[in-house]
């Protein structure tokens, strides 16, 4: 778990009009998970081009398996699987021509692996790609991405437009991946998916790193969200002006209470007040990174 | 060169190619089959009407060999027009489209190198003009051998060719310069392509009157002049276009290795 397999330091890549990524710095190690989480326009796709050699750092580097991610582009790329964003395969070309066109981009004159995953993924590559779902698509994509058995895995928004019974496989797909040892790098706006796969990820805005978070621990952190009712709105905002952190909207107040908090003590506060309703629920990531840095990009 | 790409490449347009031989062939054999001695006069008689017209489409003092009568009518124009818009369809196809629709995105992420990559589809490139050209040689030279035995001065002949082959490479390396140039589709065809465009208009201006004959310092199209070459004269300033299309070449190889593709 110790050898570096990503290491951005400093990565600057300035589009103008405060777009791009400034600054950036994070490791990914052998076997991690690692999340790219942001919204869209924090800075994850720029990263992504910057770590697969397509776009120069104007300062600072990125380096995949200790080679400069630019200079020695071709040579990381022997080792890294990719699936880009937006899923643009040859069109007129038939899935299976598209995979050994790959295969052959990479001199991999053995396709046996290949076929065992279009086997695994259900997929049946001999039509043409133009013809094909989106789903059909991203899986020639993955084949095309797992077929030389790559190290390192970056996967750019990998479930868009995906329906969720694809997005289940997917994921199946890449848990399994991860249980093999490769290291994995995600990016995604959906703080879920990157909860269900990641060890660590990195909270993007406004092309920053605003965290850098090890999820399981902050997985022990969460709190849990009440959501109480009340017969009034006039009495709602009284109960929430009597606990610290409490917001009311309407007849509701939302609260949210950390391990060890007095948990009786709200029972029966609200149970005094009237309380009609009660709703409960675990806090997510996503309710987290904004509770911990705040909701709005500066 | 990586050749899994480049057989890609072959399969995907080799279609096209044949299509622009057929083409080629539709016109040369046409317009050499026309020849013939009598008719030349009658043609001079025409052209002496309107000079203007035929100068701007290169076809001044016809002369009367077959050799003259190919250089003037087939290389003047057609055989210039015709494979350049076969380059920017190739052009299109084997470096714009890839770049617009994000495919590029996954020979990057291969282990080719990018030169290698830009050599490849160079290579795919010249190697289509080359065959065009090559093609037009045998083809016309063949069929005026059978049509009108000994009236072809082949060495002649060879050298217009080798001028359109200089010139159509000179363009090629033009409209592949500027696909690695520019990221959006419409400048890295229509840079390169209007240019070529434009040379040859100019070229054609230039041709017209004395007014606008100073226009010929404009364009490149000067260099290759087939009716002086098949009178065996200005056969030198070929070399600035075949250097001018190596430089082209290596330049766009160049620029697509260094450059950001934000695909």
């Amino acid at each position: 778990m110790s050898e570096s397999v990503i290491t951005v330091s400093n990565l600057t890549r300035d589009y103008g009009r405060s777009r791009g990524v400034f600054g950036l710095d994070f490791e990914v190690k052998q076997g991690e998970a690692f999340g790219l989480l942001g919204p869209n326009g924090a800075g994850k796709t720029t990263t992504i081009r910057q770590l697969m050699g397509f776009v120069r750092p104007d300062s600072g580097s990125a380096r995949i398996f200790g080679k400069d991610c630019f200079t020695q582009a071709a040579r990381v790329q022997r080792q890294v699987g990719y699936l880009p964003g937006e899923l643009a395969l040859m069109d007129d070309m038939t899935g299976m021509a598209f995979i050994r066109l790959m295969a052959g981009l990479r001199g991999q004159r053995d396709l046996s692996h290949a076929l065992q995953l279009c086997a695994r993924f259900g997929l049946d590559a001999n039509q043409k790609i133009r013809k094909m779902s989106k789903g059909t698509k991203q899986k020639v994509g993955l084949v095309c991405a797992l077929m030389h058995r790559p190290r390192l895995l970056i996967l750019d928004e990998p479930t868009s437009g995906l329906d969720p019974l694809m997005q289940n496989q997917l994921w199946e797909i890449l848990l399994a991946e991860k249980q093999q040892g490769v290291t994995i790098l995600l990016s995604s706006h959906i703080f879920e998916e990157v909860e269900r796969l990641c060890d660590r990820a990195a909270l993007l805005r406004s092309g920053r790193v605003a965290a850098v978070e090890q999820l399981g621990e902050l997985r022990t952190k969460a709190s849990r969200v009440y959501q109480l009712r009340f017969e009034t709105a006039a009495r709602a905002a009284v109960f929430a002006e009597g606990w610290p952190g409490a917001a009311a909207k309407g007849e509701w107040v939302q609260l949210r209470l950390g391990r060890g908090e007095p948990v009786a003590r709200l029972l029966a506060q609200a149970a005094q007040s009237g309380v009609q309703d009660l709703q409960t629920r675990q806090e997510n990531l996503e309710d987290m990174f904004l509770r911990m840095y705040g909701g709005q990009d500066k | 060169m990586s050749g899994a790409l480049l057989k890609k490449e072959l399969r995907a347009n080799g279609l096209l190619v044949v299509i622009f031989l057929g083409v080629v062939t539709l016109y040369g054999s046409m317009i050499t089959s026309m020849f013939d001695p009598k008719l030349g006069d009658s043609l001079n008689t025409m052209m002496e009407s309107m000079p203007e017209l035929f100068a701007a489409f290169g076809m001044s003092n016809p002369g009367a060999s077959l050799t003259q009568f190919l250089a003037n009518y087939l290389y003047g124009f057609l055989l210039v027009a015709l494979p350049l818009v076969m380059i920017l369809i190739l052009v299109q196809r084997l470096l714009v489209r890839y770049m617009e629709r994000g495919a590029m995105a996954w020979l990057l992420a291969s282990p080719v190198p990018r030169w290698k990559l830009a050599v490849t589809q160079a290579f795919v490139l010249v190697a289509a003009v080359v065959l065009l050209v090559g093609y037009m040689t045998c083809l016309c030279g063949g069929l005026a051998e059978v049509l009108f035995p000994g009236e072809l001065e082949f060495d002649r002949f060879a050298l217009v060719n080798l001028g359109d082959l200089g010139l159509l490479l000179f363009f090629a390396g033009l409209c592949f310069c500027s696909a690695c140039l520019f990221q959006s589709s419409g400048p890295a065809l229509w840079a390169g392509g209007g240019l070529c465009v434009a040379f040859v208009l100019l070229d054609m201006l230039a041709g017209v009157g004395e007014e606008a004959e100073f226009l010929r310092w404009f364009t490149p199209v000067t260099m290759y002049d087939p009716v002086a070459l098949a009178n065996g004269e200005n056969i030198f300033p070929l070399a600035g276009l075949y250097l001018g299309a190596l430089a082209l070449f290596v330049a766009g190889v160049m620029v697509f290795s260094r450059r950001d593709i934000c695909v």
